[in-house]
């Protein structure tokens, strides 16, 4: 680690002029008895301007974005986000709002949203949409405890939810968080849902079954009417992890699916940027009969205009404080705006031909590991190299270009048999010149690993720190306590007991 | 000149029709509908789709002005409005380094080789996060104060195996919404701690009667919903007796001058961090804001950023810990949280770098005493009364001798956000950024409109 920028703090130094003529030197001592006062310095950093822009400048060039080059990390959808969107998002009129202002003071955001979640249902087949969840994972939360008001709301006890053993880690994490048990159902050796499998575990304690269509292998699951069917005759829901949507735009719709409820990543299919890993947005469209159940408020119009409607007695209530997250929402907005329905479909084509000139092109060292076309990112198999593929992502970052999406580095997880397998979403933001050359880049690793093996297993070597092993097969962690001495009680004065953790949740 | 085979307006298609065309060549292939060939008939959409019509930049920009336009905010209106969010000065420092392209373009620092800076960043916030609240760990975002709230009833939920929490009954009530859903989620019964009508604070006897059913946790937010400042040491005392750890939610602009809620004796702290140099933006993005002892880490939702080696001994930051999250531990996972608000994250710790020690003080030390400054000018308005008798720090509530809501109406007439309601009081949030005179005559306001109402 570079210094810090306590490490660079001059006591006295103070980086803006803050202070009040009208009100001067002020002392808090006046106002508050001297027991609940600091005695202490905090500790923060003190720092001129230039210094804190220097500073944070040069950290920010040691990020790596999708400005810098190809991002083609699986399940991520890192594509470009156009830069018209940003001061669209910072208009005043949005960025200033307060929001408890009185609603009649805000009818351009509610108009806003009302038509963002019609687009939105329009793109997906759903019925309707909430704006409110924060993130993917917190539109499946939402979507999942809708699922669970509705069963409730017909006096039924449901308490599992089936989902894939491909599934984005989040589908099982928010299943958890909603109460459910989780059951996971099988991918056949072709990668599909095992229908068998599904039929086997389909009781009635089902509440839904929870899908990601194309699934994270790349596949477009081509059964899904079927499945469809089948869960619903199982009186059960189907549920859709919206984060592969790049690749279905203006070609199908998981409503025409099936699907009763799902989510979107704004911060994936409409361009918003990933900002460092956020914030995103989560938006959760459900068919007709959920929508009771949806949080408050929703966005409606009625003859006085739009509005945000708190008075709905089935709502399951608010998923977070206030209506969503307002900036990312309105860049998402633009973005269909400024794409119109012709050019969403085109994004979902390029999406799709872009992954599979990739997977045609790197399939000699590195075959599909289904084999057949993909949809929007591609499944290949590392089976081949000679090294692994965490020490091959490793030795892309010396030829820039930020590595796929491998367990443990992204938000996918792949059951056993396919823990070498590596996933590449190269986006439609890239043009083929763009693809060629990292193309290029994964073929003359894959020539390295076989000349020179250890080159490749000790990288990257171009960097400010060398290959940082996977959690589990480094040294020990450290400083997520903080080193500096922040005040704690002692140990032995807190609750549940002295030094040793406290015991663990049963699940 | 040719004339182009293509439209001008194709959205962000980088592609020619000459390149796709080579490309599905190169695929063995002669058209886009062969890549589809896996998606059955009867599911597709077979239509375009129903979307407005393509608009170039100036016509986008335009259309948003508009929407944008019809909304009022706190630049064309003078605001006392809080609640949990505050209108504070963001220094232009902190947008201008917040733009910086890989850190708006990057994701989640997965490849740590690639992203020591923005790693570094976040290590940072989580330090002074860490100062500021007098707990030793603190990780990278939550969404909210509300939501980071329930996250932290189910950490002391999960660390104690026990599924009733308390609650003060003086939190927001969107939170109390919040809490409630996750908690109904998880299984977790919610109990309510009622409030001292005269002092405003959380009733201490209320507090030990809650206790006589074994509770996870007591969560405690100060300044409450009436803006009075609660007392941590008494709560953190009943919570030790019975064995549950001390949940505290605050404003974290009282923590540059006020004891940390850690050195008082709370297990965890979070705060809505929107006040730390982020936009109102209508509510949203914000940043939940989560610290708790060492012994808690691991019950701990969210990235943590860390400390590491690299193979040749070096030392890196990376994000640590990752088998409490959900890429790792899938349905064991302490939650599901994924995309955070890693980009909050980064303009607080500008925020409070830019500000410094002295200067972080000083906006804290403005928002108590021009705060004070017009509580004493309200008061001096005929029938209007302190709602409590606590001490506040920035917002306080009043009880008017007129009907709030057609006060708050009148108010709005003459272009002021006056407060919010709650509880049938008027709270009323003044921060640094009211000048005197703005106060004065927003006081004189406030007499007339409450003097013709009293009539």
């Amino acid at each position: 680690m570079k210094q810090t920028i306590f490490d660079i703090s001059r006591p006295g130094v103070s980086g803006a002029g803050l202070s009040d003529p009208d009100f001067g030197e002020l002392d808090p001592s006046q106002w508050f008895d001297a027991a609940s006062l600091r005695t202490e310095p905090i500790g923060l950093p003190e720092v001129s301007e230039v210094e804190l822009v220097r500073h944070y400048t040069a950290l920010g060039h040691r990020a790596y974005g999708v400005d810098d080059g190809t991002y083609p990390l699986g399940s991520c959808t890192m594509k470009y986000n156009p830069k018209r969107h940003e001061p669209l998002a910072n208009l005043s009129g949005f960025a200033h709002a307060h929001p408890r202002q009185p609603e009649s003071t805000l009818s351009g955001l509610w108009e806003l949203f009302f038509h963002l979640a019609e687009h939105f249902a329009e793109l997906t087949g759903m019925d309707h949409f909430t704006l409110q969840p924060a993130a993917g994972a917190h539109g499946e939360l939402t979507g999942l405890m809708l699922v669970r008001a509705w069963f409730e709301s017909r006096g039924m006890k449901r308490d599992v939810v089936l989902i894939q053993d491909s599934a984005h880690g989040t589908n099982p994490a928010s299943a958890s968080m909603a109460g459910y048990r989780c059951k996971m159902i099988r991918t056949t050796p072709e990668g599909w849902t095992d229908l068998d499998a599904l039929e086997a575990v389909l009781d009635d304690s089902v509440a839904a079954v929870m899908l990601t269509n194309p699934s994270t292998f790349g596949l477009f699951e081509k059964n899904i009417r079927e499945i469809a069917e089948r869960v619903h005759a199982n009186g059960s829901l189907l549920v859709y992890d919206g984060a592969n949507m790049n690749s279905l735009m203006g070609i199908v719709r998981p409503g025409d699916m099936g699907f009763d409820v799902l989510q979107l990543n704004t911060h994936k299919t409409f361009s918003t940027p990933h900002l460092s890993g956020g914030p995103g947005s989560g938006p959760c469209g459900v068919k007709a009969f959920l929508e009771p159940f949806l949080p408050i408020p929703v966005i409606r119009r009625d003859a006085r205009g739009y509005f945000p409607d708190e008075d709905r007695p089935q709502s399951i209530g608010r998923m977070k404080s206030f209506y969503g997250h307002v900036s990312v929402l309105i860049r998402a907005y633009c973005y269909i705006l400024t794409s119109g329905p012709r050019g969403l479909r085109t994004v979902s084509e390029n999406a799709v031909l872009n992954a599979n000139y990739v997977q045609a092109r790197l399939s000699p060292c590195l075959p599909p590991v289904f084999g057949g076309r993909c949809m929007h990112e591609c499944l290949l198999s590392t089976a081949e190299l000679q090294v692994s593929a965490f020490d091959f992502a490793k030795r892309l970052i010396d030829y820039g270009v930020h590595p796929p999406t491998l367990v443990g580095a992204g938000c996918v997880y792949f059951p056993g048999h396919l823990r070498d397998a590596m996933l590449i979403e190269p986006t439609e933001t890239e043009t083929r010149e763009s693809l060629d050359r990292m193309i290029e880049k994964f073929l003359r690793v894959a020539r390295e690993a076989l000349e020179d093996p250890d080159l490749v297993r000790t990288a990257p070597h171009t960097r400010e720190v060398g290959k940082i092993l996977p959690p589990g097969s480094r040294g020990p962690e450290r400083a997520h306590e903080q080193k500096r001495p922040a005040s704690e009680p002692p140990t032995g004065t807190a609750a549940a007991g002295a030094e040793s953790p406290p015991a663990a949740i049963g699940r | 000149m040719e004339s182009h085979p293509e439209p001008l307006i194709c959205g962000y298609n980088v592609h020619r029709e000459a390149d796709r065309k080579a490309m599905l060549e190169a695929l063995g292939l002669t058209s886009i509908a062969e890549l589809f060939s896996a998606i059955p008939q009867e599911v597709r959409l077979g239509r375009e789709l129903r979307l407005p019509a393509p608009h170039n930049e100036w016509a986008l920009g335009r259309h948003l002005r508009q929407l944008a336009g019809r909304n009022a905010s706190t630049r064309t209106h003078l605001s006392f409005l809080g609640g949990g969010v505050y209108e504070h000065h963001i220094p232009a420092v902190v947008d201008s380094l917040t733009s910086s392209e890989a850190l708006l373009t990057a994701y989640t620092p997965y490849q740590p080789e690639l992203s020591q800076g923005l790693l570094q960043i976040l290590f940072e916030y989580q330090r002074m996060l860490s100062l500021l609240t007098g707990l030793r760990v603190v990780n990278s975002s939550l969404y909210d104060g509300a939501t980071a709230m329930a996250e932290a009833a189910w950490m002391a939920c999960a660390a104690t195996g026990r599924r009733r929490v308390l609650a003060s009954s003086r939190i927001w009530s969107e939170w109390k919404a919040v809490l409630e859903l996750y908690m109904r989620g998880r299984g977790v019964e919610v109990a309510y701690v009622a409030a001292d009508p005269v002092s405003g604070r959380f009733d201490l006897r209320s507090l030990k009667e809650s206790f006589c059913r074994p509770a996870a946790t007591f969560l405690l937010q100060t300044p409450n919903s009436l803006g009075i400042l609660e007392e941590i040491p008494a709560a953190a005392a009943l919570c030790r007796q019975h064995e549950a750890l001390l949940n505290v939610s605050c404003y974290p602009m009282m923590l540059a001058l006020l004891k940390p809620p850690g050195e008082l004796g709370a297990d965890i702290v979070t705060c809505e961090g929107q006040p730390l140099g982020l936009p109102l933006s209508a509510g949203g993005p914000s940043l939940g804001v989560l610290a708790c002892t060492k012994r808690l880490r691991e019950f701990m939702p969210g990235r943590l950023v860390g400390e590491v080696r690299d193979i040749h001994g070096k030392p890196a930051l990376a994000l640590i810990m990752q088998q409490r999250e959900q890429q790792v531990s899938r349905e064991k996972a302490t939650s599901n949280i994924c995309s955070n608000q890693a980009h909050q994250a980064m303009r607080a710790a500008i925020y409070l770098a830019a500000l410094g020690e002295r200067g972080f003080r000083e906006v804290a030390a403005q928002c108590a005493a021009k705060a004070r400054y017009f509580h004493e000018k309200l008061l001096a308005i005929a029938g209007v009364e302190p709602a409590a008798t606590g001490p506040f720090f920035n917002e306080f509530a009043l009880r008017l001798p007129c009907p709030v809501q057609v006060f708050l109406e009148r108010m709005l007439e003459r272009r002021v956000f006056a407060g919010w309601e709650v509880d049938g009081n008027l709270l009323v949030a003044v921060t640094e950024v009211r000048a005197r005179a703005e106060l004065d005559e927003a006081a004189a306001m406030f007499a007339e409109t409450i003097g013709a109402l009293r009539q």
